[in-house]
């Protein structure tokens, strides 16, 4: 029914009235000709209303004369007299011709490319080189055979293993995988010796090859030897190089200081904010809404809002600048506050020397304080980490 | 008396072999859904039609419908569609 609903709209329906004294007749003449007609209504004796598609209606003209009814369009339905309507139209018509045609030439274009897993290799260059073999925003995206430039990239980019470039739309998707280096060689058969990197106290020893010449709890200083590579027989005395190799763990120190002084003007925003909008268009900025500054003293934080593209191919951009209010507050913090924001900053500085592959284990803290002048916060850390260190020996 | 033997057997013949009986009888089918709407196969022609009362002609006599606001949903060759309010059935 529904596509018989469907098929009717499409080819275009009447809606007739037919009056007359034998309707009945009529109905039955409809049938037998084979000519549909739905949505009987008969509204009085001598009158009902019909749907009829257009050819059924053209044959009705022999039957409307037999039964001497008389017959009346009361509306026309349907797609064609829709279609009908744009004629008188025709601007609306090639608008809609020439938006469709914009819409299909502009995605027919990639606009986007975006990167997925270049953390070493420099997104830059691997986009250079991608622009090179035809993929950039802006590119024709027909005909395009991303396989042979995936292998063309990696040919050009040594520092990748395996590309895959996918077209999604106007968007291009390039997700890289990097290589990764191969372990550094042993060469085993340079002798050397294993000395201490830093100051600390030896936790740990781990000895693969050489002879150890500190112990565990050893106290030791920057250069000082750990590992001897130089093994000399007892009974023989035989002189015999070796590469030494050990892992050294040793407990070491480092320190942050903090100050903070009483008399520093402290700020605070009070949480109200201006938003100005501006719109930056290469050449110009245009300025989206006029805003005047309501507030007495505050503080500006700028920030840019591309327009569609990250990497600003598309020189447009939004700029908003949030305007905060702010409060100068009186320095009248307390003394517990103050040592806090020492501490605070004494720990970020001490904890930014700590190398990546030590293992924080301990800190103290102490204080300096001046009366309502100053507190001064250092903080040591204490860290495990490994201190050899493999020194060639010459000779 | 020869017409009814031989419908008869066709009943009997169609119940054996599971056919349809408005087919091997030409009897008209009517399917109704509630009292809101009714179909009618293998109808032979309307003779009246007004929304209080429907009469359609078949192989085995006149079927009024009564009832009130009815229509011709679809008319085809051999099957119309009643909807609206039917209160009666009745074959004549």
């Amino acid at each position: 029914m529904l596509f018989l609903r469907l098929w009717n709209y499409l080819l275009g329906y009447l809606v007739i009235r037919v009056e007359g004294l034998s309707l009945e007749r009529f109905i039955n003449l409809t049938i037998s000709k084979g000519i549909y007609m739905w949505d009987i209504d008969r509204y009085s004796y001598t009158a009902m209303t019909a749907c009829i598609n257009i050819y059924g209606f053209k044959r009705l003209k022999k039957i409307v004369r037999t039964t001497r009814c008389s017959v009346r369009i009361l509306d026309k339905r349907g797609l064609p007299f829709v279609l009908n309507r744009f004629k008188h139209r025709k601007m609306l018509v090639i608008g809609l011709t020439v938006f469709l045609i914009i819409i299909y030439g502009l995605s027919s274009f990639i606009w986007i490319v975006e990167i997925e897993g270049a953390v070493k290799v420099s997104e830059t260059e691997l986009l250079q080189v991608l622009a090179k073999h035809g993929i950039m925003p802006g590119a024709y995206k027909r005909g395009l055979d991303t396989s042979t430039i995936a292998n063309k990239v990696i040919i050009d980019m040594p520092g990748l293993w395996w590309v895959s470039i996918q077209i999604k739309g106007t968007k291009a998707l390039v997700r890289v995988v990097e290589t990764t280096n191969p372990p550094p060689m042993l060469d085993r058969s340079i002798p050397c010796n294993i000395v201490a990197a830093k100051d600390g106290i030896i936790s740990e020893m781990v000895v693969l090859e050489g002879e150890p010449v500190v112990e565990v709890g050893e106290t030791v200083r920057k250069g000082q030897l750990l590992v001897s590579g130089v093994i000399e027989d007892q009974e023989t005395h035989a002189v015999r190089y070796v590469h030494a190799m050990a892992q050294v763990n040793a407990r070491t120190w480092y320190e942050g200081n903090g100050t903070w002084k009483f008399n520093k003007a402290v700020t605070k925003r009070t949480g109200k904010k201006i938003e100005h909008k501006f719109l930056d268009l290469g050449k110009w900025v245009v300025e989206l809404q006029k805003k005047e500054i309501p507030f007495k003293k505050y503080e500006v934080e700028e920030k840019r809002i591309p327009f569609i593209d990250q990497r600003g191919s598309i020189p447009i951009a939004l700029i908003v600048r949030e305007y905060y209010e702010v409060e100068e507050l009186k320095s009248n913090t307390k003394l517990q506050d103050a040592k806090t924001k020492a501490y605070d900053m004494a720990y970020r500085s001490a904890s930014k020397k700590v190398p990546e592959n030590a293992k924080v284990v301990d800190k103290k803290v102490k204080y300096d304080i001046i009366e309502n002048i100053e507190v001064k916060a250092t903080v040591y850390l204490e860290a495990i980490e490994d201190i050899a260190v493999q020194q060639t020996i010459y000779n | 008396m020869k017409k009814r033997k031989l419908n008869q057997v066709k009943s009997t013949v169609s119940e054996m072999f599971e056919l349809p009986k408005e087919i091997t009888l030409n009897l008209p089918k009517i399917s109704m859904i509630g009292n809101i709407q009714m179909l009618v196969e293998n109808h032979k022609g309307i003779i009246e039609y007004t929304p209080q009362r429907i009469r359609l002609n078949s192989t085995i006599g006149v079927i009024r419908v009564q009832g009130a606001n009815m229509n011709l949903k679809n008319i085809a060759v051999d099957d119309i569609m009643v909807t609206g309010e039917i209160k009666t059935v009745e074959f004549l």
